[in-house]
């Protein structure tokens, strides 16, 4: 049985042949992981649906010119995220908010009671906060370890550095982000 | 001392992504890890307890259900729509049985929407008279009929088919009260008949045995044409008489030419 970077790697060819099925293989696989990364950088899960539409079919424009010798796939779809998070903050010209009342009321499906929803947001504003705290390559490489669930190559590829790099930097970042928790409670 | 530190800082960060997925789905547990490396418990408990924190981070920005899902066909709609793909590429792609049905089908109905549109338009040709839209395309179409045959025989059939379908053009065309055109379809029937008398002449001199049953429906065709457009003559008015009179002169000479 064919591994998950051997499954992506004939995916990848069939959509280079125009196939959007195999393309759409490949976003059920990855999206999940792009969406997290994305959601827990935006204050708005309606934006972080948004945008990893957009990361997908940016990824889908530039796929004639992906060659599999290059970046693995899912750190170029990273690098897509990462930018289209950069085009994202310029065109709102300003950080996210991470204040609970400036939410935007989207009704998520499957959470149906409004208490619920609120909970949701206020959870999720709480761990931006924490996050944002901490230095922004300590944030990238736990929120690409950890909640993306990137191993440690592919996250050295997405930030492009070592992996014995990302695993100084990794040990590092949980330690700031326990100080970060214990400061903050 | 430094050595030491970095020997700490890896075993932590192997514990950490051997146990990541342990401590995800509830197997494991901060103090179950913690039981096992007691040597290192100070450096390793603040970064498991991060990566727990972390862990349930993660639950709260899960997508929402059935976001995957919906969202894939809006994304494979979407290319579809913006991305321009070649014939080949859509005869390859995989398609849902119903895609397949309206390919297939959709090239037939069109060649047959084709195919009824040009037999339409060769049929109301074929029944057109003087002086109608597509009275043209008949004597093209007879035209070129005439040209793909080659045999003399049916050659010779033809024409006689054709100056009978001119006969009958004119009978339609006194019902009618066409006057007008009369003289003109008369000249038209003439020019049939010198044709047919053409190519009766050229067997005659080449192979004189096929030519009697050619000539003998010649001559019927041309005896009932003379019957019909005297009966016709008969019962229409009088302004019709001239070219009636004129078709009539036309049969028989054609007819003596015959004898």
């Amino acid at each position: 049985m064919p591994g998950r970077l051997e499954i992506d790697k004939q995916l990848i060819r069939k959509a280079q042949q125009g196939d959007s099925n195999a393309f759409g293989d490949l976003y059920e696989s990855h999206a999940p992981a792009i969406f997290r990364y994305l959601y827990i950088h935006l204050d708005s899960q309606m934006d972080a649906e948004d945008l990893t539409g957009e990361v997908f079919l940016k990824a889908w424009q530039s796929l004639p010119k992906y060659t599999e010798r290059g970046v693995p796939f899912l750190a170029f779809l990273f690098r897509i995220a990462r930018n289209v998070l950069v085009d994202h903050y310029r065109q709102n010209n300003r950080l996210e908010s991470k204040d609970p009342e400036d939410m935007d009321g989207f009704t998520a499906e499957g959470i149906s009671e409004p208490v619920d929803i609120v909970g949701s947001q206020i959870e999720h504003q709480h761990i931006l906060r924490k996050l944002h705290r901490l230095r922004s390559d300590y944030q990238s490489v736990l929120t690409l370890r950890f909640i993306s669930e990137l191993s440690p190559e592919e996250t050295a590829q997405v930030m492009n550095r070592s992996v014995g790099a990302i695993r100084v930097l990794q040990h590092r970042a949980l330690a700031a982000l326990r100080d970060e928790l214990d400061e903050t409670g | 001392m430094k050595q030491d530190k970095m020997k700490i800082e890896r075993q932590i960060d192997q514990i950490i992504n051997e146990n990541v997925t342990a401590i995800a789905s509830g197997e494991e547990t901060l103090d179950s890890i913690l039981a096992e490396y007691p040597q290192i418990a100070p450096e390793l408990r603040p970064r498991l307890e991060a990566v727990i924190w972390l862990q349930q981070a993660k639950l709260s920005v899960a997508t929402r259900p059935g976001f995957i899902h919906d969202s894939r066909k809006y994304l494979e709609a979407k290319i579809e729509s913006t991305h321009p793909s070649g014939f080949w590429q859509n005869l390859t792609r995989r398609y849902t049985p119903q895609r397949w049905v309206f390919n297939i089908a959709a090239p037939i109905i069109v060649f047959l929407l084709f195919a009824l549109m040009i037999n339409s338009a060769v049929i109301t040709a074929r029944l057109s008279i003087p002086g109608d839209p597509f009275y043209s395309t008949k004597l093209m179409i007879e035209d070129l009929q005439l040209a793909l045959t080659f045999n003399p025989v049916e050659k010779t059939n033809l024409h006689i088919q054709q100056s009978r379908e001119r006969s009958l053009e004119f009978i339609e065309l006194v019902m009618e009260g066409k006057y007008e055109q009369l003289p003109v379809a008369a000249t038209r029937m003439e020019s049939d008949i010198i044709a047919s008398l053409h190519v009766l002449n050229e067997i005659t001199e080449s192979d004189p045995a096929i030519l009697a049953p050619s000539v003998e429906s010649f001559r019927d065709t041309l005896s009932s044409e003379i019957f019909m457009l005297n009966v016709l003559k008969g019962s229409s008015p009088i302004a019709a008489h001239p070219g009636i009179n004129l078709a009539i002169q036309v049969a028989q000479s054609g007819m003596l030419a015959l004898r």
